[in-house]
């Protein structure tokens, strides 16, 4: 087994020193550990090259002189192979440290310790304690960001079971566009396939296993899309006012884009992003909140006051 | 999940970058270099072992790389080929990149300086990793609780904490001696004795709306009031995701009936009342006819006005 890892090792730094292409009889012929007949040697090179490439290694294929088909040969360029963020300077790195270490207790815990390995082997010191910042924490829940940011990355199309509010599941595919964290939920914004418009989803509501397939070819990533302002599934442009009395009501004042007093009473105006959720948050008020309009938020409220009355009285 | 990968390229990787680690940091001890890479001394030797085989092409003392670990301390010469440490992965771009998203927010809005070269690193990382900007991270609190929260945590301080209590509708003004920040169900909370409610309570972070320190008694009354808790029966007359959520239980159907325990009553019939129709409380007596009554009062005022 070190046999092979000495042979990965001393190709990559072969390949690396190079200036031109080097050819696979060179290699057979100058890099240690390639032994045994020419077949054998051959597909020990093919499953070296592989190797490497999964680690993230790109091996160049050229040729010596493009004016004759000659035999192919290969290198890997140093600008590729190394971390390359150019001029960077302590503070930089600091920052840099500081990003990795809000992963600390998350599964993707893992890859961010790599990232800070190889920032630490940059060779510039860092003094974190020199910038003001606390730092949060990052968690992943267990979702598999790795597969949602690299299917944003190559515009693939990713299709799940999502639990629509009626506990029913939905089938949906969409080519991801954004990914983001907030009050510890994760949130996958796409282009629905069905029906071509954005929506955004909760990952923990995605239930089972996500599959990945090629997106459609002419896919155009939409332009001016704000993840942080539209954590939706159903985006509307509706506003409904409410009274909420003095000093109460507050998680449905947090969603009000205006306020007026009344008085004892304030009206509020609020979004309508979804009726069914919003009809819940104005229960949950009870008697500190009462809908003046729109009529179908309130038909809604009085159905299930009814239905409240009638099964608890 | 992050990639796994076999025995043998799992080594391979770690060899090519500690390589550049050992260049940057020159007589490291053969301990911490274990520790920094999570291995064993044992199998550290043997990485180190294996690589001394390694070099240019020719593989004279000349081009091979020189390495001494020698009495528990390595150097490492004649490596400038393999120094620099290998480009990041993409994961390890998308780490970066939220986790530089999520550093922003903490960084008060007068060190331009800082956040200024926080997003010419996002550029850079989004170049290099090739994925568009379009990952976002926000922390759970603002900069100045979790700046207090930190602080009285490591200097052992109570805190004043605005804190909006959903149950109760209310944003109260408390007196806490944080002891620990812990999650549970997908939430962060800050567990705390309360001086308020002489007892411990449990603070969901991102409801802390403001936070003060301040000097507060350190010795804990030992006998703090046992908390009373309720059982509810809850009826499902349609089930949703909410409830669901609400009640954490993914085995709904049309009249599942279910046992809650609960430390407040309050949080019960707020519960029920914004189930609306897809619930029904069976015990206990006393709030279901609260909720009866409240219900018709309010649906009282609505077909008034």
């Amino acid at each position: 087994m070190s046999r092979k890892i000495e042979r990965l090792i001393n190709l990559t730094i072969a390949l690396l020193a190079t200036k031109r292409y080097l050819t696979k009889t060179e290699i057979f012929n100058s890099v240690e550990g390639y032994d045994g007949t020419a077949e054998t040697k051959e597909r020990m090179f093919e499953r070296d090259k592989d190797d490497l490439r999964s680690l993230g290694i790109e091996i160049e294929v050229g040729t010596f002189d493009p004016l004759f088909n000659d035999e192919a040969g290969y290198k890997i360029k140093q600008e590729k192979y190394q971390f390359e963020l150019g001029d960077i300077s302590p503070t930089e790195v600091s920052l840099l440290s500081l990003a990795a270490q809000a992963w600390q207790e998350a599964s993707f815990g893992d890859v961010a310790q790599r990232a800070l390995l190889k920032l630490r082997s940059i060779g510039i010191p860092s003094d974190e304690l020199s910038i003001p910042a606390t730092v949060h924490k990052l968690n992943d829940g267990g979702q598999d960001l790795s597969l949602m940011t690299k299917a944003i990355a190559q515009k693939q199309c990713l299709s799940f079971a999502y639990l629509d509010p009626g506990l029913k599941i939905n089938s949906r595919s969409i080519v991801p566009i954004a990914l983001s964290t907030r009050d510890g939920y994760w949130y996958l914004s796409g282009v629905d396939q069905e029906i071509q418009e954005i929506r955004t989803f909760r990952v923990d509501r995605i239930s089972g296993a996500i599959t990945v397939s090629k997106g459609p070819k002419d896919f155009e990533t939409p332009t001016g899309f704000d993840s942080n302002r539209t954590l939706l599934e159903s985006p509307t442009h509706e506003f409904a006012l409410i009274d909420v009395r003095m000093g109460k009501a507050a998680s449905l004042r947090a969603l009000a884009v205006s306020s007026q007093s009344l008085g004892e009473w304030d009206q509020i105006k609020v979004p309508i992003l979804n009726l069914e959720s919003l009809c819940s948050i104005v229960l949950w008020h009870g008697p500190d909140a009462f809908v003046q309009e729109p009529p179908e938020l309130r038909n809604l409220i009085i159905e299930h006051l009814e239905a409240l009355v009638d099964n608890h009285g | 999940m992050a990639k796994k990968f076999s025995a043998p390229l799992e080594r391979t990787a770690r060899l090519l970058d500690l390589v550049p680690y050992i260049s940057s940091h020159q007589g490291i001890s053969l301990k911490e270099l274990a520790a920094v890479f999570k291995v064993d001394q044992a199998q550290m030797t043997s990485d180190l072992t294996t690589l001394w085989m390694c070099g240019l092409p020719g593989y004279t003392p000349l081009e091979l790389m020189d390495l001494e670990f020698e009495s528990g301390f390595v150097t490492i010469h004649n490596a400038q080929t393999l120094s620099r440490p290998r480009a990041i992965s993409f994961d390890e771009g998308v780490a970066l990149v939220l986790g530089l998203d999520l550093l922003r927010s903490s960084i008060s809005p007068d060190r331009t300086d800082l956040l200024e070269r926080i997003d010419l690193l996002l550029v850079r990382l989004a170049e290099l990793i090739n994925l568009p900007t379009a990952l976002s991270a926000t922390p759970l609190v603002n900069q100045e609780v979790s700046e207090a929260i930190s602080d009285a945590l490591k200097s052992r301080m109570g805190l004043e904490i605005t804190y909006q209590s959903l149950y109760r509708d209310e944003i109260s003004t408390r007196t806490i001696l944080p002891i620990a920040i812990s999650e549970r169900d997908g939430h962060v909370y800050l567990s705390s004795y309360c001086f308020k409610a002489s007892d411990f309570r449990q603070f969901r972070l991102e409801r802390i709306q403001n936070a003060v320190l301040k000097t507060v008694p350190q010795e804990i009354p030992q006998s703090s009031i046992e908390q009373s808790s309720y059982i509810c029966t809850i009826k499902v007359l349609t089930p949703t995701r909410a409830i669901a959520e609400r009640f954490k239980r993914d085995d709904l159907s049309i009249n599942t009936e279910f046992d809650f325990q609960t430390y407040s009553l309050q949080w019960i019939e707020r519960s029920i009342m914004a189930s609306g129709r897809a619930l029904c409380l069976k015990s206990p007596p006393d709030v279901r006819k609260s909720i009866a009554t409240m219900a018709q009062t309010m649906l009282e005022r609505y077909k008034a006005g």
